[in-house]
């Protein structure tokens, strides 16, 4: 199993009211997309290995946002964070925070909806499209600009996933249940002796 | 001579001339080819969106999916053949001295059948056959 990853570590402030950790998979990569996304003429895409991984860090501190109908991006609400990516496998897997206290709304749609209903949708910026003319367009660079919750069926990828997550770290696989470790403590790195920065890690994600 | 060199340059200038045309249009054709797209979002753009018909045979579609892999799986697991046969037949092969199924030597088979017709002998053998008790 191949992965690759990024965090940003933010120090851990214990009970934060604002802080609602989540985790999903933002999308699939080396695979098309189920339906062609917003802004590729009818095309289905599909992000390639490597352009994905190369835009890692661009996706590290940027929001993900909801559309009150959960069925697009609307870049005004911005109501999380995404603090982890990597690649693992297919799946492109993010996590971080949502604002809990600000956006209460989402935390309520995600406690009420069933398991598996709530997806995501990645915004990219500057895509490099291969072949133009190709019926899949092949996604050979991008940068990301952020993220949406949205229902999966909304989603052009079908398999995409949001969830709440248990605790704040989380495994290199998404279990519901990940004993709480923090990220900083997984580096090997003191706890807040490297707030703000960007790490990079391989393997598990904690230890 | 120099009016040979002279065609030979302008027979070159022409293939250069070539070239330069050939290598303009190669690259207009890459341009196209390939390009960047400012803005691209994964989400199904409105109208665009799936049907509840589609949603309803894509849940179809998984089903009947399922149900393959289910009946391919039970398809390569060893069939539990039952193994029964008619009360005659049994009795028959008990007389015989075979009185289990599970494990029937071929020529113990051909003794045990040796006292009837050979229509008979191929109606018990057909029946163990089907019953799976012989190959």
């Amino acid at each position: 199993m191949r992965l690759e990853a990024l965090a940003v570590a933010l120090p851990d402030v214990a009970g934060h009211p604002n802080r609602v950790p989540f985790e999903g998979v933002l999308t699939l990569v080396d695979e098309p997309s189920n339906r062609p996304p917003s802004g590729a003429r009818g095309h289905r895409v599909i992000l390639t290995r490597a352009a994905a991984i190369a835009a890692l860090p661009s996706l590290l501190g940027m929001a993900v946002d909801y559309a009150p109908g959960w069925d697009g991006h609307d870049a005004r609400r911005k109501c999380g964070i995404i603090t982890e990516a990597d690649v693992e496998g297919n799946r492109l897997q993010v996590s971080g925070y949502l604002f809990g206290k600000d956006f209460p709304e989402v935390e309520e749609q995600m406690r009420r909806s069933n398991a598996g209903t709530m997806g995501m949708s990645y915004e990219i910026a500057d895509a490099h499209v291969a072949d133009m003319n190709a019926s899949i367009w092949s996604l050979t660079r991008a940068t990301f600009t952020g993220a949406a919750i949205l229902l999966r069926e909304k989603a052009a990828y079908r398999e995409t996933l949001f969830r709440l997550a248990a605790k704040r770290c989380r495994s290199t696989g998404l279990a519901a249940t990940v004993p709480e470790r923090r990220c900083t403590e997984r580096l090997g790195r003191p706890h807040g002796s490297n707030n703000g920065q960007l790490e990079k890690g391989k393997e598990a994600r904690c230890r | 001579m120099e009016g040979a060199m002279s065609e030979s340059v302008e027979k070159l200038s022409a293939a250069v001339s070539l070239l330069e045309r050939a290598i303009a249009s190669l690259e207009q054709r890459d341009a196209a080819m390939s390009g960047d797209v400012q803005r691209i979002v994964a989400a199904v753009e409105h109208g665009a969106e799936i049907s509840p018909r589609e949603l309803e045979l894509e849940r179809k579609l998984a089903a009947a999916e399922q149900q393959i892999a289910e009946l391919r799986a039970q398809g390569t697991r060893p069939a539990a053949t039952r193994k029964t046969l008619p009360a005659s037949t049994t009795q028959l092969l008990a007389k015989g001295g075979i009185t289990s199924l599970e494990s029937i030597d071929a020529g113990a088979l051909d003794a045990a059948l040796t006292g009837l017709s050979l229509e008979q002998r191929i109606a018990v053998k057909a029946q163990l056959m089907r019953a799976g008790a012989l190959a």
